[in-house]
């Protein structure tokens, strides 16, 4: 029992420390966009001036546009390839679905600057415009991985006895699909769809290869952050942080934190085994 | 099956099976045809680039099956850079590890809201911006705050602001397998009389292995191609490999090089990938 108490106790202190090192940088830069102080080598009081900046700036404000509706068009194109390949590989046989999860597999874990520079020679040597399509098109190979991930992993937790049940009762496939299974999967389609708009409006490198003029929020900032660290940088990059802790908060909330958490670590292990 | 389907199911009844299986095989033709499109047809044309020549006056490529950009990489500058950048991740992978084990397991020992807690707590990083996260490590790197000068625009920036930036993806894969431990073979473990070391040695890592494995592959194989982290905390100096494969493509313009740099990284990770899995399947035979 001594040891017990001990050991944890261990651990627990690890723990901290590490949590602390986690969002103690976060913190800094949160609190070093409302910090008066230009220089910010000291607190120089408390002011809002840095955002009403940043936001006056028509670059940021394009930017964000741009990074909006590439989101969303991610998001929408992730969902309609992934949610059709979850189903078709749970009827698929052992070969096919292990080929379709290598892939799955390989979109996510080959370092995307690779990816990235096969697609910008794709469209060099097809002659396409670089721009927002080709960075959507980017985005889609990664994105609708991992929504690929989530979704298939709450497929597999479903027996398909339900489905069955509605194709007993008459119901055409399509209609099963829409009234019994959509809805089953609802949560894992909620948070795949949060998190491909999250990593959609946060990606920084498939963006800048196959950006042309076409300026993504996350390449602008970048851009910003190599050379100078400004107030106005630290407000967006505050303004971003609260962006993606409202789209977690949202899907956890819509989902329950215990299954939605659950979900998430599941989408980030899964793709490893 | 039941009455009603057959008795609904009549008409079509018959040719409904291999109609069906064509039904079933569309589903997955978007998931085919972008993959196809967007990711493998663009790795065939690095693989084709990398073997072509470019004309250093025009910059124009010509095809030829000339392994030029190749042995390019070993007389290159950037023989040292991609050393180090290898170096880098591996080292960081490591620390994620070390750092990453002891959490991921307290956080499987604990049980309901302070689980979550703790989950919610590895997650919310994971989820903020890469970007940001990577600016935040400048306020611990550029001040001088703590006495002493400023370590921005080193290798050791560089190495940190991977461990931080990816310690959440080596956390979660672990704490998976951990949280799969049956607690009786833990404590079965104490009672036979196995100190808590060699009850870690003996029991745990053994069976937290395919987690460890995982969050090594989730955290070195991106790292090692990183861009962003050694660009704002490398200053430009601290070149990793993907900075290097980069510069070929939107500033030196010599795509065939860029594209060997890249081949040859997915080459190499590739092997490491598939040693690494087939030697934790033949010692899950083994056990």
């Amino acid at each position: 029992m001594t040891f017990r108490l001990k050991r944890p106790s261990g651990l627990a202190i690890v723990t901290a420390i590490v949590l602390v090192f986690l969002f103690a940088p976060i913190v800094v830069v949160l609190l070093n966009a409302f910090n008066g102080n230009r220089t910010l080598d000291s607190w120089g009081g408390f002011t809002g001036r840095w955002f009403s900046e940043a936001f006056r700036d028509s670059s940021v404000r394009s930017a964000l546009w741009v990074s909006v509706r590439v989101a969303l068009a991610s998001t929408a194109l992730s969902l309609i390839i992934a949610i059709p390949a979850a189903l078709w590989a749970r009827r698929a046989g052992p070969r096919a679905r292990a080929l379709l999860d290598a892939t799955t597999y390989m979109r996510i874990v080959l370092p995307e600057i690779v990816a990235a520079a096969g697609l910008f020679l794709l469209f060099r040597r097809a002659q396409l415009q670089l721009g927002m399509a080709a960075i959507i098109a980017g985005h889609v190979v990664f994105t609708s991985a991992y929504a690929t991930i989530v979704i298939q992993a709450r497929m597999a937790t479903l027996s398909g006895s339900l489905e069955e049940a509605a194709a007993d009762l008459g119901a055409v496939p399509w209609r099963a699909f829409y009234r019994v299974t959509l809805p089953l999967l609802r949560p894992a389609i909620i948070v795949a769809g949060l998190l491909v708009f999250t990593f959609s409006m946060d990606d920084v490198i498939t963006s800048a290869f196959l950006s042309g003029d076409t300026v993504t929020l996350p390449v602008l900032i970048f851009g910003l952050m190599r050379f100078h660290v400004t107030p106005e940088v630290n407000a967006i990059a505050a303004g971003v942080t609260v962006l993606t802790l409202v789209t977690f908060s949202l899907s956890a909330a819509l989902l329950g934190w215990r299954s939605g958490t659950s979900l998430v670590v599941g989408a980030r292990t899964e793709e490893a085994e | 099956m039941s009455l009603v389907r057959l008795t609904s199911g009549t008409a079509q009844g018959a040719r409904s099976p291999s109609r069906r299986r064509i039904a079933v095989g569309t589903l997955v033709l978007p998931a085919v045809g972008w993959t196809a499109v967007f990711f493998l047809a663009p790795l065939i044309l690095l693989i084709a680039y990398s073997f072509g020549r470019i004309d250093i006056i025009t910059f124009t490529v010509s095809w030829g099956w000339t392994t030029h950009s190749y042995t390019q990489i070993f007389q290159s500058l950037y023989l040292s850079a991609i050393g180090r950048s290898l170096l880098l991740s591996l080292g960081a992978t490591v620390a994620c590890l070390i750092a990453g084990f002891p959490v991921a397991y307290y956080i499987s020992l604990q049980r309901g809201a302070r689980q979550l807690f703790l989950l919610v707590a590895i997650i919310v990083p994971f989820w903020t911006s890469f970007l940001v996260r990577t600016y935040a490590m400048t306020n611990l790197l550029d001040y001088s705050w703590l006495g002493g000068g400023r370590a921005l625009d080193t290798p050791f920036a560089v190495g940190l602001g991977i461990f931080y930036t990816y310690l959440p993806l080596m956390i979660l894969p672990l704490y998976v397998a951990l949280e799969r431990i049956d607690p009786a073979l833990r404590e079965s473990a104490a009672d036979l009389g196995a100190r808590p070391v060699r009850r870690l040695r003996r029991v745990i890592i053994p069976l937290a292995m395919p987690g460890i494995i995982a969050g090594c592959i989730l955290v070195g194989v991106p790292s090692t191609g990183e861009y962003v982290i050694p660009s704002i905390l490398g200053g430009g100096k601290v070149l990793m490999y993907g900075n290097i494969v980069a510069d070929q493509f939107q500033s030196t313009g010599n795509y065939p090089f860029g594209s060997a740099l890249a081949v040859s990284l997915m080459a190499v990770l590739t092997i490491v990938v598939l040693v690494v899995r087939r030697a934790s399947a033949s010692r899950e035979a083994v056990a």
